[in-house]
Order: C-alpha cells, then sequence, then structure tokens
C-alpha cells in the first residue's frame, strides 16, 4: 500500500480547471452565508430590531427633583433585562413633544410647560420578552415617585410574535441557502465524479479501493469546506462590518460591530465552518455514490 | 315797656304827686294844670300804649330774626355737611368707579384668555384627533409614538384645566363685577337721595333767607317806627318836665304868698339826698339785681337801652318793702309796670316800685322803713321781678349806690 499514490485532493490532480471554478464559487456562496449568518446572529433574528425601537416610559409625577430621578434611573438600569435607563426632565419632554407635534408650539406661550419628566427604559434584545417587560414594568410601579408605565402592553406582544415570526423567516431563508448551497455541491461532486470515472475505474483497476477513493474526496471536500467556510465567514464579517461602518444606522438593525469579536459569534462561526465541512463531504459522498449508480 | 316810657311815666307821676300833695293850698291854681296833665297823660299813656306794642312788635321781629338766622345758621350747617357728605359719596362712587373699570378690564382680559385658551384647546384637539387618525409619529418607533400620544393627553388635560381655571377666574371676577355694580347703583341711589336732601335744604335756606328778608325790613319798619314814637315820647317828657317845674314854681309860689299871710315864713323845701334820709335805706327785698341802671347792651336784639331803675329778681310772692320812711304819694296801674306804687320820702326823693301784685299800703298812708308795701306776683318758674327806681330831684339814680343790693 505504501507504494500507491495519495488519494489527498485526488480530484485536484484529476481536474484542477472544473474544481478552482467550483473552489470560487462556494467561496462567493459561503461568503454570502458568512454575512447572513453574522448578521443573523449579531441581530438575533428581529430581537434587536424591535428592541432598539422598543422603550419603556417611566412618567414620573412633578416635582420629582431631577437628582432623586437620574438616581432612579441608575438604580433601573442596573436590573439584569434593562441595557439602559435614562432620565429626561420636564424640558426634554416638551421638546420631544413639540417636535412630534410642531404646530401646537405657539399655543403655549403663556401656558408653560405641562410636560412631566420621564424615564427611558430600553430592553437588552435578548432580554426582550413578556415576562421581563412585566418584571421591569412592575418594578417601576412600585416607585412612588412613578405616576403611569408606558410599557405597550396593547401592542407588545403582537410585536413580539412578529419578530419571533420574521426571525424564523430569516433563520428558514438562510437554512434553505445553506441546503441549496448542499444541493448545488452534490451535484457539482456528482458532475465530477461522473467526468472522473474512468479514471477512478483505472484506479480500481489498479487495486483502489472505492470506498477508500470516495472517503478522500469526501474527507477532501469537508477540508476544503471547512476552510472556505471559515474565509467565507470572515470575509463576510468583514464586509459586515465595513457596512456597519459606512451605514451606521444599520447597527440598530444588526448590532454594533464590536459584536462580531464576541466569543459566542466566534463559536457560531466555528460551528458554521464544521456545518460546512459535514455538508461539503456529504455532498461529496451523495455525488460520488450517485454517479456510481448513475442516477442523477 | 322802654325805658323812655319808664321814665316819662316816672316824671308824670311824680308832677301828678307834686300837684296832688305837696301844695294842697295852693290846689285851685293847680286844678288848671293838673286837668292839664291829666290830659297829657292820657295822651302819653295812648302814646306810651303804641310804643309798647311797637316795642313788643319789634321785639318779637327781633326774636324772629333771631329765630330764622338761627335756623338759617343751622340750614348752613346743615347744608356744609350734606356737602361734605355728597363729597364723601362722590369720592366714594369715584373709587368703586376706578374699581369697577379695573374690574371690567380684568374681565374683558379674562375673556379674551378664555377665547384663546378655548381656541388653543379646540386647536390642540384638532391636531390631536388629526394626529390619532394619521396615527402620527413614527411607525418604526411604538414606544415613542405612546409616550407622544400620552404627552398629547397631558397637553390636552393642561389645557383644558387651563380653560377651567381661567373659567372659575372669570366668574369670580363676573360676581365681583355684579357686586360691585350693585354697590355703585346703591351708592348712588344714596347720593342721589341725599342730593334731593340738600336741595331741599337749599330751597327751605332760600325761603328762611326770603323771610329773614321780610324780616328785616319789618324789623326796620319797626324801628323807624319806634324811634318815631320814641322821639313824641321825648317831646312829651319835655312837656311833662315843663309842667313839673311849673308845678315847682306854683308851689313856690303858694309858699311865698302863704307866707306872706302869715307871720312866718317857711323856707322852701331843697332837694335832699338819698343818703341824708333819716334812718338810712334799706333793701325792698332779698333778690338778685338782674337789669342794671343805665344804658346797658341787650345781647339778645343788639340793642343799647337806657335803664331809669334797676330789675331784682326775688321769689314769687315774695314781699315788698318801703326802702325809706315817707308817704305814698300813688299806688295804681301804669302801663308796663302793672301796679306800680310811689313813696314820696320828702326832699324831692321819691321810690318807685313796679310790677306789683297787690297793694298791702293806701295812697296817702304813712309808711315807716322796712313797712311791707306790697307782694310780688306769682309765676310758674317760681321767680318774679321787681321794678325799682329812685328819683332825686327829678332825675333817676343808681339805687344800687345807695342800697346794698346783690348783684
Amino acid at each position: 500500500m505504501s507504494g500507491q499514490p495519495s488519494l489527498w485532493w485526488i480530484d485536484w490532480r484529476l481536474s484542477r480547471a472544473p474544481l478552482v471554478r467550483e473552489t470560487i464559487g462556494r467561496f462567493l456562496f459561503l461568503c454570502l452565508l458568512g454575512f447572513a449568518l453574522l448578521s443573523l446572529l449579531l441581530s438575533g433574528g428581529a430581537s434587536r430590531f424591535l428592541a432598539d425601537r422598543y422603550a419603556i416610559t417611566a412618567v414620573l409625577r412633578a416635582g420629582v427633583p431631577a437628582a432623586e430621578a437620574e438616581g432612579l434611573a441608575r438604580k433601573v438600569a442596573a436590573l439584569p433585562p434593562v441595557r439602559s435607563a435614562a432620565y429626561r426632565d420636564p424640558e426634554a419632554a416638551w421638546k420631544e413633544f413639540l417636535r412630534a407635534y410642531p404646530g401646537l408650539d405657539p399655543l403655549r406661550d403663556a401656558g408653560g410647560n405641562p410636560m412631566p419628566g420621564y424615564i427611558e427604559v430600553r430592553m437588552r434584545p435578548d432580554r426582550l420578552t413578556g415576562a421581563d417587560v412585566a418584571f421591569v414594568g412592575s418594578a417601576l410601579r412600585s416607585v412612588s415617585h412613578v405616576e403611569q408605565v408606558l410599557a405597550g402592553e396593547e401592542w407588545l406582544p403582537r410585536q413580539l410574535r412578529a419578530g419571533r415570526l420574521a426571525s424564523g423567516a430569516c433563520w428558514g431563508i438562510f437554512g434553505a441557502f445553506l441546503a441549496g448551497f448542499f444541493v448545488v455541491g452534490r451535484l457539482q461532486e456528482r458532475a465530477r465524479a461522473v467526468a472522473l470515472a474512468g479514471d477512478f475505474a483505472f484506479l480500481a483497476e489498479r487495486g483502489v479501493p472505492s470506498g477508500r477513493l470516495a472517503f478522500f474526496r469526501a474527507a477532501g471536500a469537508a477540508v476544503s469546506g471547512f476552510l472556505l467556510a471559515a474565509t467565507g465567514t470572515a470575509a463576510g464579517g468583514g464586509a459586515l462590518l465595513l457596512s456597519l461602518r459606512t451605514f451606521p444606522s444599520l447597527e440598530g438593525v444588526i448590532g454594533p460591530p464590536s459584536d462580531l469579536l464576541l466569543p459566542r459569534t466566534v463559536v457560531a462561526v466555528a460551528l458554521f465552518a464544521c456545518g460546512a465541512a459535514l455538508l461539503s463531504a456529504a455532498a461529496s459522498l451523495l455525488g460520488w455514490r450517485a454517479a456510481r449508480s448513475g442516477r442523477k | 315797656m322802654t325805658r323812655g316810657s319808664r321814665r316819662l311815666l316816672s316824671a308824670l307821676l311824680v308832677a301828678a304827686v307834686s300837684l296832688g300833695f305837696l301844695l294842697p293850698a295852693a290846689a285851685q291854681a293847680a286844678r288848671d294844670v293838673a286837668g292839664e296833665l291829666r290830659k297829657e297823660r292820657g295822651r302819653l299813656l295812648e302814646m306810651k300804649e303804641r310804643e309798647e306794642k311797637t316795642a313788643l312788635e319789634l321785639t318779637e321781629a327781633l326774636r324772629e330774626e333771631k329765630r330764622s338766622k338761627g335756623r338759617v345758621g343751622e340750614m348752613q350747617a346743615r347744608l356744609t355737611r350734606q356737602r361734605s357728605l355728597l363729597s364723601r359719596i362722590d369720592r366714594k362712587i369715584s373709587a368703586l368707579n376706578k374699581r369697577l373699570e379695573g374690574t371690567e378690564k380684568a374681565v374683558r382680559e379674562l375673556e379674551a384668555a378664555h377665547g384663546q385658551a378655548r381656541t388653543d384647546l379646540q386647536r390642540a384637539e384638532v391636531v390631536a384627533f388629526a394626529g390619532q387618525r394619521a396615527e402620527a409619529g413614527d411607525p418604526w418607533y411604538p414606544s415613542a409614538r405612546e409616550r407622544e400620544r400620552h404627552f398629547m393627553r397631558v397637553y390636552l388635560a393642561a389645557d383644558a384645566e387651563g380653560v377651567a381655571r381661567i373659567t372659575r377666574a372669570r366668574e369670580r371676577k363676573e360676581e365681583e363685577l355684579s357686586g360691585l355694580e350693585r354697590q355703585v347703583a346703591v351708592t348712588e341711589r344714596k347720593m342721589a337721595r341725599e342730593k334731593k336732601v340738600g336741595d331741599t335744604l337749599l330751597s327751605r335756606q332760600e325761603e328762611e333767607r326770603r323771610r329773614l328778608a321780610d324780616i328785616e325790613r319789618e324789623k326796620k319798619r319797626k324801628e323807624k317806627e319806634l324811634k318815631s314814637l320814641r322821639a313824641k315820647i321825648a317831646r312829651m317828657e319835655s312837656v311833662v318836665s315843663r309842667v313839673e317845674r311849673q308845678v315847682k314854681e306854683r308851689e313856690r309860689r303858694a309858699r311865698k304868698a302863704a307866707a306872706g299871710g302869715s307871720a312866718a315864713r317857711e323856707p322852701a323845701e331843697t332837694p335832699r339826698r338819698f343818703a341824708s334820709l333819716s334812718g338810712g335805706l334799706s333793701a325792698p327785698l332779698a333778690g338778685k339785681v338782674v337789669t342794671r341802671f343805665g344804658r346797658q347792651h341787650d345781647t339778645t336784639f343788639d340793642v343799647t337801652i337806657e335803664n331809669r331803675g334797676v330789675e331784682i329778681e326775688a321769689p314769687s310772692g315774695a314781699s315788698v318793702m318801703s326802702v325809706g320812711q315817707g308817704e305814698v304819694a300813688f299806688a295804681g296801674t301804669v302801663s308796663g309796670f302793672g301796679n306800680v306804687l310811689i313813696v314820696q320820702h320828702g326832699g324831692g326823693l321819691f321810690s318807685v316800685y313796679g310790677r306789683l301784685e297787690a297793694f298791702l299800703v293806701k295812697q296817702g298812708e304813712t309808711v315807716k322803713k322796712r313797712t311791707v308795701v306790697g307782694r310780688l306776683p306769682g309765676s310758674p318758674s317760681g321767680k318774679s321781678v321787681l321794678y325799682l327806681e329812685l328819683r332825686a330831684g327829678g332825675t333817676a339814680i343808681d339805687p344800687t349806690s345807695v342800697i346794698p343790693l346783690d348783684s
């Protein structure tokens, strides 16, 4: 057996040009998938989008000193589900109101500012759930300075449900693309196996077991798939980083670039690369079998 | 009765006494003179009655004038008070009107503010409604939209509260305004009433002034009449004096003739002084001199009068005593003096007691010092007045200079 040629990268040695094309194609596809994967990981589907637009408003009673209101905001910000809590004084509330209803500005020249101060509480995207919102809401209502809590009880469940659906759809699309990657890979592997059937038959006549040949081909596909997925995801991450820097507004939907280097992101990318390797290997084996059986 | 008439009466009485008692020997010669004197006395009495009547009328006119002047003065004072009151009311009305204007202005401003606030509220409601219908706010930021809607509710509530506050303030001001208007109306009614009272006072004062002018005219007329009468009386006095002198002359001649018929010549009686009267003089009664002798100014009527005697105030019914020894020369009624008693003390000295109620001696009766000659009349006030006149040689002298009298 020691005199037998190595079967590693047999396809590369037998059919270099098509393999280069396929590899480039896979790389680009995996770049796209990597970009999508990272986007989904960072945004949590629609969670970040919702969390960025959702806030609990704790309307304070009239006459609450700013120092006490700010202290209360700090305490609220310390709650686990809360991402941030900021106190807005009556003047800021009045300005915000006039921005929303600019026509009312001249109507209250003499009437003064009737708006109360408030605390705007923003939830962590991953903690934007009905239970956490209710927890924070009840915590705020128990404070004597708080007159009313606006937590969107009427519309939030609907939005959360829509967010879950959107997230599922996004992941579904991602999965479909991944399945497409697999199907295309299988077809390419089969086509190459058919194209190299003569060469493989020659090797079989020389005593190379077909199983061994298939294993090495699959192993090669897995390694290349892993590497392509890793590099493609890295490239996709780079593109995402570039996009986030170019369009900061995307951060509200996807998330901050710093999240790209979070361990959970890195682990997820590694798992994705492994998955891509497995899919590549599976596509190689299935393509080999299809070529051998004469099926498409 | 005036002082002039008293003097005249005294002179007349002296003359009569002289004729009747001092010269009984020359009675026949004096009869003609006495008849003439009686006639003159009748005329004089008539004139005195007229003078007294005129003097009484004048006195009444003076009293009426004084009363009228008092009424005019009182009305003037009331008018002054009325004017002061009217001025105060006017000032009050001015102040009330000022407050009224201020309150009206405040009400107008509140009404304008109320209208503006209502308009603002309606516009805000329109804006809010339009925003509600158009689902104002960014739909991608429902929390912000929810907060803005809450703020809109706060805004509308504040506006509604502002409108309600202005409405309440306006209602309060309107209540205040109506209260002030009522006050002004009440004050104006009061002022009108007081003006009416003032007008009435003015017309009454005018009427009183007219009446006063009438009184003044009447007084002047009476004064003129009185002056004329007094002149006549003076002339009459002059006549009486002349007659008195004639009586004395006849008396002297009669004595001379009598002396020629007898061996002894009786010397003519020379006038004496009261101080030299035997036994001295005493007060006719215990009392207080209320009218002095001589020229006295009457503050009531603002006139100067000549008193020939004094008036002594004493309890009603008090006994009147002779001031010295003598003989009752006359006891009768004299107009203006009531019952008059004249005591001749000799030597041309006479004491005259007027305003007696009754005589306790008779004419021709000899009296001693302190002989009760009469009594004062009764009076509701418990006080009566005795007229006392002393004459020496046809001239009235001050009784207080020779008799100790309380003054």
